[in-house]
């Protein structure tokens, strides 16, 4: 009620009535605390730990975790939990930054083909239908083994190559049945042009839809980046989940029995799926209320 | 039924378009980046002693392969040799064809993803089948949460558990390859025995990551087809329970699910990449990563050219089917 009086009445509306579907969803609710965890404990530990724990030979090496390492360290004397708080941070930017790109793109194409409609429409969704029908793993693969992305947010970008086709269809599909109603018709009538239609009149309705998207692609760009730096294809230089078990199952890890260092971010990328995964279906229950209970 | 045109033409230009992209995408790719397969040949020639007389040999691989030539003139006779089914030589295991080496390796996969995708298919419908049917229940929500779970977590994270479990915990399976090395495939027994045990660990990996989502889908469509009339009726006429769950209901039930599972088997031939490549398995997903990290440009084309036009086909296949299957979709439909 304080945020709604210290901000304009419409906008003000808006928003909480907003806020308040997803948050009445237990779903959407346990998945967003998790989430919370999975940032905020990384950031601490990342402000408080001392960064000399990163570097090669700081401990002894293959140390079982102990007071000193809560979770031991690896073969070259590095503490474990250390690289767990800077890989889990920099698995979540590259599902940020490829999830962001990815809605983006797909909300704008989506948008765009639902709105002119006639040959826009059918270029468009053809080439959406192009780039769902690729098998995009073979290609990212391919891809990321010949450009070896150094960098995270090269990472990143080469997974958003192919985040936005889903997106969009599913954008374009919600878009065209919003079109058809009569606040539109009005808006079109009182002379707005389509640029702010679709800014004002239609994107206000889909926000939802495009959350859930962002979260979906969110989640399947973690997952992408981790195959692909199980492959050995993730950021050189960098450390992810995904790069932190590369490391750990090509010094073998498994077989010296140095589970600390195999295990933990195993546990913390099915937290964050867990996260994610719940926080879309909430969403979903939300936006389709038909779906709850199931 | 009639498909209407422009459907047709539409879904035709998808399948040809996706091809052609995919090919252009796989010809150019390589070929922008640093980095050529001949180097890969000379270090490769200097390991095994010596690089005197290597420089000819070289130029002559280099012509051979029309990689003395322009990118455009490759393009062309690359597309032209594609047309006619001509996927050309490895150039890291010459003198062995592309044709030869997918045909080497596509056995392994599809006997392994063949198997394993019927195989959870076929477990998580009948499981989910009767979780539905039986309603809430305290079992039915730990099935329900175990298979959620499985749903959730990927499929390499379990190849790394079953892998500490079985392979290095208990030591009972081995870990990777997809027979002992140093046997020579044979049709015999114990080479059967072999292939067998060391597909347990992939194949359970597959199993596992695939069988809750088939378990869920098949839950929920047997939960709504419960409230159906149909089903009313039948228990009024007073047919057994059995009876009504697996003529009536299950039936109805099931057709997004073969649905599904053709689906799944139209991806099987591009392998489960990360899975062959965590247990070393002899398959399609394991030569196209060999490929690509020698650079090996024909058989790189070649493996993806194969993935791609087999779920481009399949796909063309399943949206021209489907209305078939089920009557409530229609082609082109919203």
């Amino acid at each position: 009620m304080t945020l709604k009086s210290a901000l304009p009445g419409r906008l003000a509306g808006r928003l909480t009535s907003f806020l308040r579907g997803p948050f009445s969803n237990r779903n959407f609710d346990t998945g967003f605390a998790m989430f919370a965890i999975l940032v905020v404990i990384p950031l601490l530990g990342v402000l408080l730990s001392s960064p000399d724990l990163l570097r090669v030979g700081n401990s002894s090496p293959a140390l079982p975790p102990s007071p000193d390492h809560l979770l031991g360290t690896d073969v070259l004397g590095r503490d474990i939990l250390a690289q767990l708080f800077v890989g889990t941070l920099n698995s979540l930017e590259i599902g940020l930054i490829a999830a962001a790109i990815g809605t983006a793109a797909g909300a704008i194409i989506g948008f765009v083909s639902a709105y002119y409609g006639g040959i826009v429409d059918d270029t468009l969704r053809v080439l959406t239908d192009v780039f769902l029908s690729i098998p995009s793993l073979m290609f990212l693969v391919l891809i990321s083994a010949l450009v070896r992305a150094v960098t995270v947010e090269a990472m990143a970008m080469i997974i958003a190559i192919f985040a936005w086709a889903w997106p969009a269809r599913q954008i374009r599909a919600q878009a065209l049945s919003l079109k058809e109603h009569e606040f539109v018709y009005m808006a079109r009538l009182s002379g707005m042009g389509s640029f702010e239609l679709i800014v004002r009149e239609l994107m206000p309705h889909m926000l939802q839809w495009m959350i859930a998207n962002f979260v979906n692609a969110f989640l399947s760009a973690i997952l992408t980046e981790t195959g692909l730096s199980i492959l050995g294809l993730g950021p050189q230089t960098e450390r992810t989940l995904g790069m932190m078990l590369w490391w750990a199952l090509n010094s073998a890890a498994m077989y010296r029995g140095l589970w600390w260092w195999w295990a933990p971010p195993v546990f913390v990328l099915i937290f964050s799926f867990f996260s994610l995964y719940l926080m879309h279906a909430g969403l979903e229950e939300v936006i389709n209320p038909k779906l709850r209970g199931r | 039924m009639a498909i209407p045109a422009k459907y047709l033409i539409e879904r035709l230009a998808i399948f040809a378009l996706t091809i052609l992209v995919s090919v252009t995408v796989i010809f150019l790719v390589p070929r922008l980046t640093p980095g050529d397969p001949m180097s890969v040949v000379i270090a490769r020639l200097s390991e095994m002693g010596g690089l005197r007389g290597a420089e000819p040999m070289v130029e002559e691989y280099k012509r051979m392969f029309g990689l003395d030539k322009g990118l455009l003139d490759q393009y062309v006779s690359y597309v032209r040799e594609v047309m006619r089914g001509d996927l050309g030589y490895s150039i890291v295991h010459f003198p062995a064809t592309v044709s030869d080496l997918i045909l080497q390796a596509i056995p392994w996969t599809i006997g392994l993803l063949g198997t394993t995708t019927v195989l959870s298919w076929i477990i998580g419908t009948l499981l989910g089948a009767l979780a539905g049917w039986s309603g809430e229940s305290k079992l039915q929500s730990i099935f329900s949460s175990a298979a959620l779970f499985l749903y959730i977590v990927p499929y390499y994270i379990f190849a790394v558990m079953l892998v500490f479990l079985f392979a290095y915990a208990l030591r009972l399976l081995p870990a990777s390859g997809g027979y002992t090395a140093g046997l020579v495939p044979a049709f015999t027994l114990d080479f059967a025995m072999d292939v067998v045990q060391h597909s347990i660990l992939p194949a359970s990996t597959i199993i596992l990551s695939s069988l809750g989502w088939w378990f869920l889908s098949m839950r929920s469509m047997i939960t709504t087809t419960k409230g159906e009339d149909f089903l009313l009726m039948a228990e009024a006429k007073g047919l057994p329970e059995g009876q009504i769950l697996w003529r009536y209901a299950f039936r109805n039930a099931i057709l997004p699910q073969v649905t599904g599972l053709a689906i799944s088997l139209s991806r099987i031939v591009g392998g489960a990449l990360i899975t062959e490549v965590v247990f070393a398995y002899p398959g399609i997903g394991s030569l196209t990563t060999e490929a690509i990290t020698t650079l090996d440009y024909p058989l790189i084309q070649g493996t993806v050219l194969i993935i791609v036009m087999a779920v481009a086909t399949a796909n063309f296949a399943i949206e021209m089917i489907y209305p078939l299957i089920d009557p409530r979709i229609r082609h082109g439909g919203e």
